[in-house]
């Protein structure tokens, strides 16, 4: 399902609201013109599954975070500013959680070399 | 006279690891406690982060098999089927009857190996080193024996090929994988009776680490932990895949949400597994070949084809999001079990005693490498 940045909150409180309580995994796809976030939700009792879908553009992009709404989010809101450089609203991790190095290289993006030696600039 | 006084700040804060806290894995824990009660936890990861999602983007379909198996090493062939499971689906390619068959039995007799290595870490963490862990592993090394015979390595098969398996199972083998069921069947009672009857198990793992059905839900938990708050959801009964529709089994779920309620629900599903490996091989057809394609460059490619794959590995659900390309992968993500049980750790540690930690995480059954990835 597309849904709108601007949308998600509403949208995943609803869905929990109409028995969408667990959620499967955050992660996005970086398809270079747009970024791609996808939240992957689950129906337990009916056995449904619904992934929404939202585009970002790839300078600064930023959601809003859902850990009100599921505390399961929170490693995977901040694997995905890890690893995408998407800023997450409303957080401010004290530290990295997988990345060991300064934070700012987004390694899952297509735009990080993979094999290119990586320079941290602190 | 001067009397010295020595003011501790409450909370202490307490440094655990980075190096293995037990047997899992690379895992810092930073934990405040005051007293033995802890009050609040931080659980540092990504030491053994090797980017395997972004080295996928970079691999062939079938150079990738090898570096999937590294992310559980407890159960390498379920990770090995899950990807080439999620390339089969984006290439639509067919599996025959034969080949589900035996990628089925040899993912059960997998699971049973890596369930007998969660019973005997559990009881290394908590300090009952030498019976139940030994015990547990010489079992293993049976099941690793059996599936030696039928893959020709002991830990890491890649034995898995786009459309089936890289050989047939050996002749002899439904023999000696019967003999071995017959032979387990009788060793589960032997191991809740030592354990079970064990003051100190129970001590330690009863009432420990509780999450409600409610709670579970919320952090998103996976697999037997999921299982063992009392949430019966199973990939392989919810979206069933291979013959596992043809085959006789139940949801294992306990209520209690506890340590013990997580083992048992381990030792349940080994009583499970055993009953689905035994009716599968009375209901393999004797008939036809497993094999699959030889490693090469498959099909005319879709680009940008998105497919999702789930499985029901040992540690829980996993789930590929496969957006396909030619030859690679344009992007695969993996959802790993122990990535999203982990981070509910802290949740459970809160006002446990410190030396639970170390109970959670054998009741966790935790595979760093695979959270790290």
């Amino acid at each position: 399902m597309k849904i709108d940045k601007n949308e998600l909150l509403a949208k995943v409180s609803e869905m929990k609201r109409n028995g969408f309580d667990y959620l499967v995994a955050i992660t996005a796809v970086d398809y270079i013109k747009t970024v791609q976030a996808l939240y992957f939700l689950r129906n337990l009792e009916d056995n449904k599954d619904e992934v929404l879908e939202i585009e970002l553009l790839p300078d600064n992009p930023s959601l809003p975070t859902i850990i009100h709404l599921f505390k399961g989010a929170n490693w995977y809101e901040r694997e995905l500013s890890e690893m995408f450089g998407i800023k997450i609203e409303g957080r401010n991790a004290k530290r990295l959680l997988l990345e060991k190095w300064d934070g700012k290289a987004a390694p899952l993006r297509k735009s990080f070399a993979w094999n290119a030696p990586y320079e941290s600039s602190d | 006279m001067h009397l010295m006084r020595v003011v501790i700040d409450v909370p202490v804060r307490i440094n655990v690891g980075p190096i293995h806290p037990s047997t899992h894995g690379v895992l810092r824990l930073v934990v405040d406690v005051e007293g033995d009660k802890i009050e609040n936890m931080e659980a540092h990861i990504g030491f053994l982060h090797r980017g395997v999602e972004k080295l996928l983007e970079n691999r062939m379909y079938m150079q990738a098999c090898p570096h999937m198996e590294k992310l559980d090493y407890f159960a390498p062939m379920s990770y090995d089927e899950l990807y080439v499971a999620a390339v089969e689906q984006a290439y639509g390619i067919e599996l025959k009857e034969k080949a589900m068959y035996v990628r089925t039995i040899l993912l059960e007799l997998q699971r049973i190996a890596s369930h007998l290595a969660s019973i005997g870490f559990l009881c290394n963490d908590i300090g009952q080193l030498f019976t139940a862990f030994m015990w547990s592993f010489k079992d293993r090394d049976m099941v690793l024996k059996l599936l030696e015979a039928a893959t020709g390595t002991r830990m890491f098969y890649v034995n898995m090929r786009i459309g089936g398996l890289v050989r047939d199972l050996p002749p002899g083998f439904e023999d000696s994988a019967i003999e071995l069921l017959d032979y387990l069947s009788k060793r589960i009672p032997a191991y809740e009776k030592y354990l079970e009857k064990n003051p100190v198990f129970m001590e330690r793992n009863k009432g420990i680490g509780v999450i409600s059905r409610d709670e579970a839900k919320n952090l998103g938990i996976t697999g037997p932990v999921l299982r063992g708050s009392g949430v019966s959801y199973d990939i392989r009964k919810n979206k069933p895949y291979y013959v596992y529709e043809k085959l006789n089994f139940r949801i294992q779920v306990r209520n209690e949400g506890d340590n013990f309620a997580r083992y048992k629900v381990r030792m349940l599903e080994l009583r499970e597994s055993i009953r689905i490996v035994r009716e599968a091989l009375k209901k393999m057809p004797p008939e036809g070949s497993a094999v699959g394609m030889p490693i090469r460059l498959i099909g005319p490619p879709v680009k940008n084809k998105i497919t999702i794959t789930e499985r029901e590995l040992p540690r829980g659900e996993c789930m590929i999001y496969l957006v396909a390309d030619p030859q690679r992968p344009y992007r695969a993500y993996i959802r790993s079990a122990n990535f999203i049980n982990l981070s509910a750790i802290e949740e459970m540690c809160k006002g446990q005693r410190f030396a639970d930690i170390f109970s959670i995480i054998g009741g966790l059954d935790m595979v760093m490498a695979d959270v790290d990835k």
